[in-house]
């Protein structure tokens, strides 16, 4: 018996099912016999991938963060970490005979001396801010569309502290070129740091290596945003995946579709050939960027020196909101007693824990209002819940003026404007802007949602 | 979508040409960029190929792979929630029985417990080796009793011909201790402009004025001089300082003002400290004065 079967699946193997034999079988059978795996390989070359056009924004950050790696390696081949100091003498003629720091100097040559340097770290700039951009709208769809209720609530978490790290990352990375944009963001950061009550003073110094400017600052933030941070992030983001994979994407309401009945496109062929061909897009528009707009010339910033200052200094975006926060916020010192509390505080620390801890808390405000605890595979559309829209929105608002107020003395030249009046008005905007936009937006989709409920039954 | 069965499963609706097209720019890209690379043309040539290559491939296999999936719709079904009462029972006795022989030592696993906590709380103490405590650092600048100002380059300040009136330098101390946070604006006031403050009377020989540099919202050095208004404004968060009052906040987010520091006049005409900064320089923190 058995030999015969045998013999049947030795006949069949060597048959081809499709028109040809496809070229990859030796592979597989080489996996088999080598690590035993085709059985996963057999299971998994269909799993079903539903179809949108919005699921593609969280690939977007993926490949972005794909693009960082290969680009950052590549970077970090040039770098020296160092804060040691050197005169100038490569081929940047303005620069020459300046005293700066070695890390410096080697971003310079980089840039100017090494042939595709400049491209390279262009390209790394950029997707590093169209990854910050792509995990926010990745995270304002999950948000609108409910994704984030059971069973996929830890991969919530997991969604938004890597938008936290990868921030941060951000952050770290334009410190380390130690041009004058990315020393004063430091010392902005040690000076937030300082103000934190009774802990500040000493997590300061701990974090920096002592008071501002600390020697060794460029070495010590160096492995934190090439090693550590990615690391952090390549795990969070291979689990945010590997339970996306175990759980099957989410997907829109549809014919045929439910909770326990999945409907897409199989991983082979269709889905594996088009998100290839999505990761060489996002790598070919980053470096479209590179190629044709510049960003962070930093041989034209100069070293950085703590006595040197330059006008119509910006953050990176996706740090705009928070500097549009130190900005507009009034000089209320609180003293108690003895003790200080500068108002820095109050936008630079507590603001970024108001604003985080309910987007982690998302998934349990939404099972606490709504009382509702089900699995569910199939997303919501927005127009089915207003409320939830409205709060999108309003919360969109509010950062959104935090971003313009970080611009404002750029806005107020651009536009001859008086910065300080600009800044007024926008401190109003911030308060007034937000409720009335929410407002709007229910009202809006309030009629459309009850239309939406009639005809659904 | 697909409305016949497939031959063999083998797709019939790939449009061949934006495909080809596509590999085709890819193809001109890449060589264009090898070339752009050799020639050392300008960055948007090596750019604009590489892109070119990039955005090639990519369309012509998205382009392949979007074909390919309105030919084929399959379904599924989702994991579902654990609802199979028989193996969640198995898994519990399953728990019952092995894991409970370490749970039921009660004692010494609470024990393991303590111990492990222990030693991970006593991992902490290896964050104090990131860096000094601040000790007197945030408290003190280099500027003391008699301690010249100095330019830049090093060069002493004479308080009779270095600086006409109207006119304003950054100074720091001699010696050049701790440079950031003793960074100061040097100020010299056309006679009967400046009006010290009170208990100040004496910080102001022949009407020079120093005052820190470091902004005491954020720490930038406060380097825009407006001289028509006589006021210092911070480059990074916009706060502005009255230079003819005591450096007081009359705009944007800081909140104290520049602290003064007291000057006078040595044996050699030079400008000297009379001796540290009597408040805090720089932004704020919890035992700041």
């Amino acid at each position: 018996m058995t030999k015969n079967r045998d013999h049947d699946l030795e006949h069949s193997l060597g048959k081809s099912f499709g028109a040809r034999k496809s070229p990859l079988r030796p592979a597989a059978r080489w996996l088999d016999t080598n690590l035993g795996g085709s059985g996963l390989l057999r299971d998994e070359l269909r799993h079903i991938f539903p179809d949108s056009w919005a699921f593609f924004l969280g690939e977007i950050a993926l490949y972005c963060f794909i693009i960082l790696v290969a680009t950052g390696i590549f970077l970090a081949l040039f770098f020296q970490a160092s804060d040691a100091q050197v005169i100038y003498t490569g081929s940047y003629a303005p620069l020459h005979g300046t005293e700066m720091s070695v890390a410096y100097d080697s971003v310079v040559s980089l840039s100017i001396d090494v042939r595709a340097g400049l491209l390279v770290r262009q390209i790394h700039h950029w997707a590093a801010l169209v990854f910050v951009a792509a995990l926010v709208i990745h995270m304002i769809r999950m948000f609108v569309t409910a994704a984030y209720r059971r069973p996929r609530r830890i991969n919530w978490l997991l969604g938004v502290s890597l938008l936290l790290l990868v921030g941060m990352n951000g952050l770290f990375g334009y410190s380390l070129p130690d041009d004058l944009l990315s020393g004063t963001g430091l010392r902005i950061a040690f000076s937030i740091t300082e103000s934190i009550p009774f802990v500040g003073p000493a997590l300061a110094t701990l974090l920096f290596g002592g008071d501002f400017p600390s020697q060794g600052l460029i070495a010590r933030v160096y492995p934190v945003h090439i090693f550590l941070l990615p690391a952090v992030i390549g795990g969070l983001l291979g689990a945010h995946l590997g339970l996306l994979w175990l759980q099957r994407h989410t997907q829109f309401p549809g014919p045929r579709r439910s909770d326990r009945v999945i409907v897409g496109t199989p991983m082979v062929p269709a889905y594996a050939l088009r998100t290839t061909g999505y990761l060489l897009i996002v790598g070919g528009v980053c470096t479209a960027f590179a190629a044709f707009i510049q960003i962070n010339p930093v041989w034209l910033y100069g070293p950085y020196r703590p006595w040197d200052a330059t006008t119509a200094a910006q953050p990176d975006w996706y740090m705009g909101w928070l500097e549009g926060a130190v900005r507009m916020m009034p000089g209320w010192d609180i003293q108690i007693g003895g003790l200080l509390i500068p108002a820095i505080f109050w936008p630079a620390v507590i603001l970024p824990g108001l604003i985080f801890t309910p987007l982690f808390l998302v998934p349990w405000i939404d099972w606490a209002t709504t009382r509702e605890g089900a699995f569910h595979n199939v997303l919501m559309l927005p127009g089915q819940h207003p409320v939830r829209v409205a709060i999108a929105a309003g919360f969109i608002t509010f950062l959104t003026v935090l971003l313009v107020a970080g611009g404002n003395d750029v806005f107020a030249f651009v536009y001859g404007l008086s910065q300080p009046h600009l800044l007024v008005v926008l401190q109003y905007l911030t308060v007034l802007l937000p409720p009335v936009v929410a407002l709007l937006t229910y009202v809006l989709l309030r009629g459309r949602a009850r239309r939406w409920a009639t005809t659904v039954r | 979508m697909s409305p016949e069965p497939q031959d063999q499963g083998r797709p019939a609706h790939v449009t061949t040409w934006p495909v080809g097209l596509g590999i085709l720019a890819c193809v001109g890209g890449a060589v264009a960029f090898a070339v752009s690379f050799f020639v050392d043309a300008s960055n948007a040539w090596l750019g604009g190929s590489l892109a070119l290559a990039f955005l090639g491939l990519g369309l012509a296999l998205a382009f392949w792979g979007r074909d390919l999936a309105d030919d084929e719709v399959i379904t599924g079904r989702y994991p579902v929630p654990p609802d199979d009462l028989e193996g969640q029972a198995k898994l519990a006795t399953q728990l019952d029985e092995h894991a409970s022989v370490i749970t039921r030592r009660s004692f010494l696993s609470k024990a393991l417990i303590f111990g492990v906590a222990v030693f991970a709380l006593s991992q902490v103490v290896l964050l104090g080796a990131l860096g000094p405590w601040p000790g007197d650092s945030l408290t003190t600048t280099g500027w003391r009793k008699g301690r010249r100002l100095v330019t830049e380059d090093g060069q002493p300040i004479d308080s009779k011909t270095a600086l006409a009136t109207g006119g304003f330098i950054v100074a720091f101390p001699e010696g050049g201790e701790d440079k950031a946070n003793s960074q100061v604006v040097l100020l010299h006031f056309v006679n009967g402009d400046f009006v010290p403050q009170q208990g100040r009377e004496s910080w102001s020989p022949d009407d020079f004025v120093a005052y820190s540099r470091v902004c005491t919202h954020a720490g930038c050095p406060v380097a825009e001089y407006l001289d028509e208004a006589q006021k210092l404004v911070c480059p990074c968060h916009q706060s502005e300082f009255d230079l003819l009052h005591g450096a007081k906040v009359i705009g944007g987010p800081a909140s104290r003002p520049l602290p003064q520091l007291p000057l006078a006049v040595d044996a050699q005409g030079y400008l000297v400290a009379q001796s540290d900064f009597t408040e805090d320089v720089g932004p704020g923190f919890w035992y700041a004065s």
